[in-house]
């Protein structure tokens, strides 16, 4: 077997990398494939917050690295589900700690047991993003549909496109008020596509439950009532290489669509 | 919910009356399309001020237009980034108006090359005979004066072999060399 190795990128910080890394890993385990992530952040270590598994982390990637444990060792199992785990990045040193060598060297180790491998990349294009993307052959670039957010996106996807063994990047665009692109007051998903003329891989609308799911641990694609799930949930599967049509944002916050699930809701209790 | 609603209508009525007017995520796009060009392009600004300047003196030979209102930009046309050059053109000279002018420009060409050649010659003459007048002086000088260390008349000069500008002026680039420079301009 030899799993994918995807890393997921911004350029920008803030942006939702890690969210995205986190619920992307979950959906694509709750599909039934072997999945690893790996926080390559280090010194600002956040996957683990997300996944709710700050509490079970022993070895890190530097200890990996360093041999002080075994590769299969320093992997958390998920509470949830046993097909996902995650290779925490460590919080007490820089970037420097971990070579691009040794990254490559650990995600095709982990190919031959594992369908996907994650990367979850830090912010910028320093030696932390090189690494992140040493061992990878396809991307996903997330990015918001603001301007700095967009022009970092087009640094990373420059970046990303001068690197050999990149097959493929996709963009995922995060954060999406479809309110805001109905006023013409946010750039619509066709103006950031055309403008980076790059493959979309999904549109994820602003969501509060996001928050609240950070805020639990548990990623939000658990909630499959929630629509940022739903829409990551769609990202899985597109990125299994099934076919799913981008979800019509404006419909499914319309007042019209709200007042119908409120009704059911309602209806629901009462039974 | 009630917010929702709100804000909704607030948004409707703030889109009508709106439309005439560029929303701000036209700006945003315009804006991001203009930064990724000079992004992606490494095009610095001096070189594109240069480029300014001379497609200015280029086309000022053909058309009389407002020089301070040229713009020169980088833009997107679908997958292909284009160069996109407005100007106000005053009008456009005719021909005869073009000849007179080349003509004018070319007179003046071959007699600011022609003055150059005669102030040239004139300078190597004076060079050769002020070096034989010098080379005669410093013999003399020297066998007054043995005893006594040689002292170089310029000592922090360099001497081009060529000319006695350099040795005169404070300017170490000779003189005769910038000469030919304009020269070799001309002909180009």
């Amino acid at each position: 077997m030899s799993g994918r190795v995807i890393v997921i990128t911004s350029g920008k910080g803030g942006v939702g990398k890690t969210t995205a890394s986190a619920n992307i890993g979950t959906a694509l385990a709750k599909a039934g494939n072997k999945v690893v992530l790996i926080d390559t952040d280090l010194g600002l270590r956040n996957l683990d917050l997300l996944l709710g598994l700050e509490n079970r982390i022993v070895y890190t990637i530097v200890d990996v690295v360093e041999e002080r444990c075994k590769l299969k060792q320093a992997l958390v199992k998920d509470k949830k589900n046993p097909n996902l785990c995650l290779l925490a990045a460590a919080q007490t040193r820089d970037k420097s700690a971990v070579t691009e060598e040794q990254l490559k060297d650990i995600c095709e180790k982990l190919q031959k047991d594992y369908d996907f491998i994650l990367v979850d990349c830090p912010a910028g294009i320093e030696q932390g993003f090189q690494n992140a993307i040493a061992g990878a052959t396809e991307a996903i670039v997330v990015t918001t549909p603001e301007m700095s957010a967009v022009r970092d996106a087009d640094r990373i996807i420059g970046l990303l496109e001068a690197k050999e063994e990149m097959e493929s990047y996709r963009l995922l665009l995060n954060r999406v008020r479809p309110n805001l692109i109905k006023s013409k007051d946010m750039m619509s998903v066709e103006d950031v596509v055309e403008i980076l003329s790059a493959d979309l891989i999904g549109i994820i609308p602003e969501d509060t439950g996001i928050i609240t799911s950070t805020n639990k641990g548990e990623p939000i694609v658990n909630d499959e009532k929630s629509l940022a799930g739903r829409a990551y949930m769609n990202v899985a599967r597109r990125i299994m290489g099934e076919e799913v049509d981008f979800m019509n944002l404006e419909e499914e916050t319309s007042v019209v669509a709200k007042m119908k699930k409120f009704f059911k809701g309602l209806m629901g209790k009462e039974k | 919910m009630k917010d929702n609603i709100f804000a909704e209508l607030y948004n409707k009525i703030l889109g009508f009356f709106r439309q005439t007017e560029e929303t701000s995520k036209d700006v945003a796009c315009n804006r991001l399309r203009v930064v990724l060009m000079q992004d992606r392009t490494n095009l610095t600004p001096q070189l594109l001020e240069k480029m300014r300047s001379e497609l200015v003196e280029l086309l000022s030979k053909y058309l009389e237009m407002d020089k301070d209102a040229l713009e020169l930009n980088l833009d997107q046309e679908g997958e292909q980034m284009a160069l996109m050059l407005s100007i106000p053109v005053i009008r456009a000279k005719d021909e005869a108006e073009i000849a007179a002018e080349e003509e004018a420009e070319e007179s003046k060409e071959s007699k600011e090359s022609e003055e150059a050649e005669e102030t040239e010659q004139d300078k190597e003459n004076e060079t050769l005979d002020v070096q034989d007048t010098e080379s005669e002086n410093n013999e003399t000088t020297e066998n007054e004066t043995k005893t006594t260390d040689k002292q170089p008349k310029f000592p922090n000069k360099e001497i081009c072999g060529d000319c006695r500008e350099c040795e005169l002026s404070d300017d170490i680039e000779c003189e005769k060399k910038k000469l030919k420079d304009t020269k070799q301009k001309t002909e180009i």
